[in-house]
C-alpha cells in the first residue's frame, strides 16, 4: 500500500522537480526562512498572516497598476483563496472524476503533454483545439507560476490545477487571450469557483477597457458567461488528460456551454 | 523571527581565519600546505571545503559567491527602485553622509568597490565638481586685478571640471555594472568615470594606487571579508582612507524589535510585489543579521592593517560608517 502511494507521489512530484532548461531563475536559488524544515511542497514559502495581508494588498494594487504582472494575480489568488480552496477541494472529493484528479495529481505542462499525439488527433477534438489555441495565441502552459504561498499541500495542488485548467477554459469558451477574453473567462471562473481573486479580477478588470468594449462586455458577454458558469458543473472536476480525443462540441454540450453571443476577435 | 546572533561563529570565520593565515598552522589542512605570508591567498585547488553562511542558510564557500551573483543579477534592474521603497528614501541620506564624511578634494582618485549602480560614484563626481567650481570661483575672485588676456587663458585651460578627480567603479556582477552604466548615461556623467569588472577579494589593480577606497552595502556579500580588507589595504596609497558604509547592529532594543518586524515581514513582500523576487530580499535581510557588529567589524578592519579605525552609527545603528587609514 505504502509503495503504491510512494510511486504515486513520485509521479506527481516528478514534473514539479523538473526545471526548465537554461539558467535557473534567481528566485529559486536562495532558500527562504525555514530552509527545508516546514516546507510543505517544493517552492513553498511559509508566510505569517501579516505577510499574507500585505501581499494580498500589494499584489492587488500592483496588478491594477500594471496588468502585465500576471504573477501578481497569482499571488493575490494564493493569499486570499484559502477558504474557497477548501470548499473547492471538498467539492472535488465528492465528485468521482474530481477525486481521481486529487489522488493522481496530473499536471498540464509541456513536459507532461504528448504534443505529437495531440497533434495527430482529429480536428474538432479537445486536444487538437487546445493545441490550436496555444499556437494562435502564442502561449504555453509552462508560463504558469508555481504555487508558493498556500500553506496546505493539497490546496496548493488545487490552485495549481485551477491555473492549468484556465487555458482549457479559454478553449471551451472560445475566448482569446486579449483583455476582453480574459475578463469573460474571469467572470466564468468567478461564478464557478468563487475565488476572491476571480471576483476581484472580474469586477476591476474592466476598468482598463474602452467604452465600446465595456458596453459589449456588460450587455452581452458577461450575462452569457454568468449563465454558462452557473449551468456548468465544476470545471475542476474534469479529467482533461483523459478527454483529449473527445470532440469539443460534445464536451461543450456535456457542460452546457453555448456558443458565445458574438465573435470576440482573436480566435475563431 | 529574530535572528540568532552568530558572533561566536563569525569570529571564527572572520578574525580567527585571518589571524591563522598569517603564517600559522591551519588545523585540518594537508601537510603539503606552503604556509608563510605567501599563503595569504589560497590557491583554489587546495581550498578546504569549509562552510559559510548565505543568509540563514549554510553553504559551501564556493557556492556562496555564485548564489550572491545570482541574487544581484536578478535584482539589478529594480535595485534603485527597491532601495527607495525599502528604506523610504533614507538610503540617499546615508550615502550623502558618507560623502560628507569623505569630503574629497578635487584630484582624488577613488575606488568604489561593489559600486554596482554607481550611487557613491555619482555623488563623488558631483561633490568634487562642486568643490572644484568653488575653488575656481575663489581663485578668479582673488585675481580680479589680472589683465583680460590672463583671464582668457584661464578659461581656455578650464577643460577639466573635475580638477583631476577620477572614480573607478568596480563590481563583480555584470548586470549591476550594466545598470550603473545606463544610469550614468541618463544622468550625463561621462568624464572621470571608469567601470571595471572585478572581485573585491582579488582586485585587478596595482598596489598603492588610490586615495580613497569605499565599499557601500557590498562587503557583507563578500565570502571572505578579511581578504577584501587586505585587498583594500593593498591598493590604497600610504595615507589613503578606507570607508565602509554597511548595515550594522541596532543599539536600541525597541527600535531593534521594530526593525526586525519590518525587515522580515515587510521587505520580502515589497520584493515580491515590486520586483517579483521574494527570495533575494529574504536573503538581503538575513545577510544583514549575519554581519558582525560595529565593534567586531572595527577589529576586523584593524586586522587588515588599518590605523585610526573609527565608526559612526547612523539611524540608531541600522547602518554604520567605518573608517580607517593606511599609514
Amino acid at each position: 500500500m505504502s509503495a503504491a502511494v510512494a510511486t504515486l507521489l513520485r509521479r506527481a512530484l516528478g514534473p514539479l522537480r523538473r526545471l526548465p532548461g537554461g539558467p535557473r531563475p534567481a528566485a529559486d536559488v536562495p532558500r527562504a526562512g525555514s530552509h527545508g524544515a516546514g516546507l510543505l511542497y517544493p517552492g513553498h514559502i511559509p508566510t505569517s498572516p501579516l505577510q499574507k495581508a500585505l501581499l494580498a494588498a500589494g499584489s492587488a494594487g500592483m496588478a491594477l497598476y500594471n496588468p502585465y504582472r500576471h504573477d501578481m494575480v497569482a499571488v493575490l489568488g494564493e493569499t486570499t483563496g484559502h477558504h474557497t480552496l477548501k470548499v473547492l477541494r471538498d467539492q472535488m472529493r465528492r465528485d468521482p472524476e474530481g477525486a481521481q484528479i486529487l489522488q493522481e495529481r496530473p499536471r498540464i505542462s509541456l513536459s507532461t503533454l504528448d504534443l505529437g499525439k495531440l497533434q495527430s488527433l482529429p480536428e474538432g477534438s479537445l486536444g487538437h483545439e487546445y493545441l490550436r489555441f496555444l499556437h494562435v495565441n502564442r502561449v504555453s502552459p509552462d508560463t504558469r507560476a508555481a504555487t508558493r504561498f498556500v500553506d496546505d499541500e493539497e490546496l496548493a495542488y488545487v490552485i495549481q490545477r485551477y491555473r492549468e485548467v484556465h487555458d482549457m477554459l479559454h478553449t471551451l469558451l472560445g475566448m482569446p487571450t486579449n483583455i476582453l477574453g480574459e475578463i469573460v473567462v474571469k467572470w466564468f471562473e468567478a461564478v464557478q469557483t468563487g475565488l476572491p481573486m476571480c471576483i476581484l479580477g472580474a469586477l476591476f478588470g474592466p476598468i482598463r477597457l474602452s467604452a465600446q468594449s465595456l458596453q459589449v462586455l456588460v450587455s452581452e458577454l458577461i450575462p452569457w458567461a454568468v449563465q454558462n458558469g452557473r449551468r456548468a458543473p465544476c470545471v475542476l472536476n474534469l479529467y482533461y488528460e483523459r478527454r483529449w480525443d473527445q470532440p469539443l462540441g460534445a464536451l461543450r454540450e456535456e457542460l452546457g456551454i453555448t456558443t458565445p453571443p458574438m465573435h470576440v476577435r482573436g480566435m475563431a | 523571527m529574530a535572528a540568532p546572533r552568530s558572533c561566536g561563529l563569525w569570529s571564527y570565520y572572520g578574525r580567527g581565519w585571518s589571524r591563522a593565515m598569517r603564517g600559522c598552522q591551519l588545523p585540518g589542512l594537508p601537510s603539503s600546505w606552503p604556509g608563510g605570508p605567501l599563503a595569504a591567498r589560497l590557491l583554489s585547488q587546495e581550498k578546504p571545503a569549509t562552510e559559510t553562511h548565505f543568509g540563514f542558510e549554510t553553504v559551501s564557500e564556493e557556492e556562496k559567491q555564485g548564489k550572491v551573483y545570482q541574487v544581484f543579477e536578478s535584482v539589478a534592474k529594480k535595485y534603485d527602485l527597491m532601495n527607495d521603497a525599502m528604506s523610504l528614501g533614507v538610503h540617499r541620506v546615508w550615502k550623502d553622509l558618507l560623502l560628507w564624511k569623505m569630503n574629497p578634494l578635487p584630484g582624488t582618485q577613488l575606488l568604489d568597490v561593489a559600486g554596482g549602480t554607481g550611487d557613491i560614484a555619482f555623488r563623488f563626481l558631483n561633490y568634487v565638481q562642486a568643490q572644484h567650481q568653488r575653488k575656481r570661483k575663489r581663485q578668479l575672485k582673488a585675481q580680479q586685478n589680472l589683465s583680460w588676456e590672463e583671464i582668457a587663458k584661464k578659461y581656455q585651460n578650464q577643460e577639466d571640471s573635475l580638477g583631476g578627480s577620477h572614480v573607478i567603479v568596480c563590481d563583480i556582477n555584470k548586470e549591476m555594472l550594466k545598470a550603473g552604466k545606463q544610469k550614468a548615461f541618463a544622468q550625463g556623467h561621462k568624464a572621470g568615470l571608469t567601470w571595471v569588472l572585478g572581485d573585491a577579494e582579488e582586485l585587478p589593480f596595482d598596489d598603492d594606487k588610490f586615495d580613497i577606497y569605499t565599499i557601500a552595502f557590498g562587503i557583507r556579500n563578500v565570502t571572505h571579508i578579511d581578504r577584501a580588507l587586505q585587498e583594500a589595504h593593498r591598493v590604497l596609497k600610504p595615507g589613503g582612507r578606507f570607508l565602509c558604509l554597511e548595515f550594522s547592529q541596532v543599539n536600541n532594543p525597541l527600535i531593534s524589535r521594530l526593525y526586525d518586524l519590518y525587515s522580515f515581514q515587510v521587505i520580502p513582500v515589497l520584493g515580491e510585489v515590486i520586483a517579483g523576487d521574494w527570495k533575494s530580499y529574504q536573503y538581503l535581510v538575513e545577510s544583514i543579521r549575519r554581519f558582525p557588529s560595529q565593534e567586531e567589524f572595527k577589529d576586523m578592519i584593524e586586522d587588515g592593517g588599518f590605523h585610526k579605525v573609527a565608526y559612526e552609527s547612523l539611524t540608531s545603528g541600522i547602518v554604520a560608517i567605518h573608517s580607517g587609514f593606511k599609514l
